[in-house]
């Protein structure tokens, strides 16, 4: 047996970019976040070769998952054309050979920054959430470490607090994305600025939602079938965008988050904000055979 | 079709990247080379922030980033997480260190003597216009002293010990692996000392100056007294497996002590990075000083200074609002739309 025989030949770039000491370091704190729903779990949060705060900490989570098996989706901001979405879907190609997709349905994991897509979520399949801000307390405490103690003690009074003075300053909670919520009943997260329309996607899904903040160093998960409520009084309903009863001026969808786009006279047009979505419903209008799945919402409303 | 029509990202990103390439142009070997020669002073600032000491390669980053040092830095980092951590090094001292600089502004003269080494500290800083005329700058030759300066010094604060002015930390007892790095594991408050050190090391030049001078000039309670300022080469000594130690090599590395008074003793405030860099050292040393009973969320409190200063997280972070935001703006202005709809139809209530 030659030396040779045992080894490897070398490589100048380890197969998912990451070595395997992060990796396993990542897949401990997954496993930890997933016994904790919720719970923020701090991690080494190695570099990558892309900047800090451009989607480095959910970067890790897929690269420590892929395989060649798997397929994946990248989307920014609803978008799987936006120029951060293209560029971190050509790094997951290029160092994993994991096949990719636009399409919800076809995708094992997808990675994204700020939506949930408007399609259902299966529970083979694992949404990675881009993380700029971990931490939900952090309008009410800068500092990490009296932070973590408050999440220790439960102590959400500030927080409770802050979205009261909003009712009776502004006659309605101000909260735009970001809502806080508390999953399994424990622990107040922030759900990433996803939009309040998508955070009852969150509550009780199929799927496991990985949420990966890499400049923040934290990493946290809303296992399936786990209960995600967003914090509100019990006199005052919690409130999605006002977006059920726009209709998307290229597809012809209606009933879902929109992105608003001026318009030179004033006024304001509407697109789908879930861009695959929309490129299966103009298919699909234009006499296509296209699988659209089934949506969350029905209709522009939440089916309780 | 018209979502496909848009789809241009793959290609606008690889032109656009193109074009940032086309200004640096094509780099060899002989850039990276006299990017090493040429720039010393800044190779050295960037292997600090990047802990990462190799000459060739921080000269590499600079040549490929056209001097974008926050780049640099991230090419680097990203280029070091990946390789294999083959084994520690022994503990540097400071009486080990082969010193070319080492000056103490807290005495007249200390023990080992004052080595004022390479500086422009006293230079006038006149720009020399006349090698854009054509007439280069060729620097006179250094005359050598007729006494060399010893290579290796005590440190001066061991001095104030011995004179009971100082209580120097206990040395960490731990080896090898067991100290904490923080480049393997997150960093957390209240920070442990290495990673304190470590941080410092590798942060960002111009936020530690930022926080450091504002400690400085009074938003910090401790007014530093530069105790010993040193550039230095540090032998790396690590054992053969055998167990034979031996110096793989030389990094240039600076540190600085400062120290004010604290009751009837002094503080003493430390901080030492790879490569030559003494503004640095002297307001990281100025922070670690400030940062004891500091209080929470000031600029010299440990939490704040470490999470602000580290430039590969802060320079990502202030470029990532470049991003489209359109999905988190949209969610705003529906509760502004909505809390202004509101505020109307109350005020047309009549009062009553």
């Amino acid at each position: 047996m030659s030396l040779k025989s045992l080894t490897k030949p070398w490589q100048s770039m380890s197969y998912g970019f990451l070595d395997p000491s992060a990796k396993r370091e990542l897949r401990r704190k997954m496993l930890k976040s997933v016994a904790v729903p919720g719970c923020q779990m701090p991690y080494a949060s190695r570099e990558v070769p892309m900047a800090r705060g451009w989607g480095t900490g959910a970067l890790q989570v897929s690269l420590t998952l892929l395989n060649p098996q798997m397929c994946v989706k990248v989307i920014d901001q609803g978008a799987d054309d936006s120029v951060n979405a293209a560029s971190i879907r050509r790094f997951l190609a290029r160092v994993s050979g994991a096949p990719t997709t636009l399409d919800t349905l076809e995708a094992h994991l997808i990675q994204s920054r700020h939506r949930i897509p408007e399609e259902f979520l299966r529970e083979d399949q694992i949404l990675v959430l881009q993380v700029p801000n971990p931490e939900p307390l952090r309008s009410v405490q800068p500092n990490m470490s009296i932070a973590r103690q408050m999440h220790a003690d439960a102590d959400y009074g500030r927080m409770w607090l802050q979205l009261y003075e909003q009712i009776v300053r502004s006659g309605r909670i101000m909260q735009g994305a970001s809502y806080p919520s508390m999953v399994n009943g424990r622990h107040v997260m922030t759900p990433s600025p996803i939009p309040r329309w998508d955070v009852p996607k969150l509550n009780m899904s199929k799927h496991l939602t990985i949420l990966s903040a890499g400049r923040e160093k934290r990493i946290f998960a809303v296992p399936p079938y786990t209960r995600v409520e967003p914090l509100v009084f019990d006199d005052v309903p919690y409130q999605v965008e006002d977006h059920g009863a726009l209709t998307c001026k290229r597809s012809g969808a209606k009933g879902f988050f929109m992105n608003e786009i001026p318009q030179d006279d004033g006024t304001s047009a509407f697109e789908v904000s879930d861009s695959e979505y929309g490129v299966k419903s103009i298919r699909q209008r234009d006499g296509e055979a296209v699988n659209l799945g089934g949506t969350w919402y029905k209709h522009g409303e939440m089916p309780k | 079709m018209a979502y496909v029509a848009t789809r241009g990202g793959e290609r606008a990103i690889k032109q656009s990247e193109r074009l940032f390439r086309a200004a640096m142009g094509k780099i060899d070997a002989a850039r990276v080379t006299e990017v090493k020669q040429a720039l010393p002073y800044l190779v050295d600032r960037v292997m600090g922030e990047a802990s990462l000491y190799d000459l060739d390669l921080a000269a590499l980053a600079l040549a490929q980033t056209g001097g974008e040092l926050y780049e640099a830095v991230l090419l680097l980092r990203a280029w070091r997480t990946t390789q294999p951590r083959l084994c520690v090094a022994e503990p540097v001292q400071q009486q080990d260190l082969f010193t070319h600089r080492r000056i103490s502004a807290a005495f007249k003269d200390i023990p080992g003597g004052q080595v004022l080494g390479p500086t422009p500290d006293y230079a006038h800083r006149i720009l020399a216009t006349d090698v854009l005329e054509g007439t280069p700058f060729v620097p006179e030759p250094v005359e050598p002293g007729a006494k060399p300066s010893p290579a290796y010094q005590p440190s001066v604060s061991a001095w104030q010990a011995k004179n009971d002015l100082v209580d120097l930390p206990k040395p960490e007892s731990l080896h090898g692996n067991d100290i904490p790095d923080l480049t393997r594991e997150p960093l957390l408050f209240p920070s442990k000392r290495a990673h304190t050190l470590q941080s410092l090391a590798r942060a960002e030049t111009g936020g530690v100056l930022a926080l450091g001078y504002a400690a400085m000039r009074g938003y910090g309670q401790a007014h530093p007294t530069v105790n010993e300022l040193r550039l230095a080469e540090a032998e790396v000594v690590v054992k053969h497996p055998n167990g034979t130690a031996f110096s793989a090599g030389r990094v240039k590395i600076s540190q600085a002590e400062v120290v004010s008074k604290q009751g009837e003793k002094l503080g003493l405030g430390f901080a030492a990075t790879m490569g030559w860099n003494e503004v640095k050292c002297i307001s990281a040393a100025t922070l670690d000083l400030n940062s004891k009973g500091a209080p929470k969320g000031t600029p010299t409190e440990e939490e704040f200074f470490l999470y602000h200063t580290e430039g590969v997280e802060s320079s990502g972070f202030c470029i990532h609002f470049k991003l489209p935001h359109y999905v988190t703006f949209q969610s705003s202005l529906d509760a502004m739309r909505d809390a202004k709809a509101k505020s109307v139809d109350v005020a047309k209530e009549p009062v009553k």
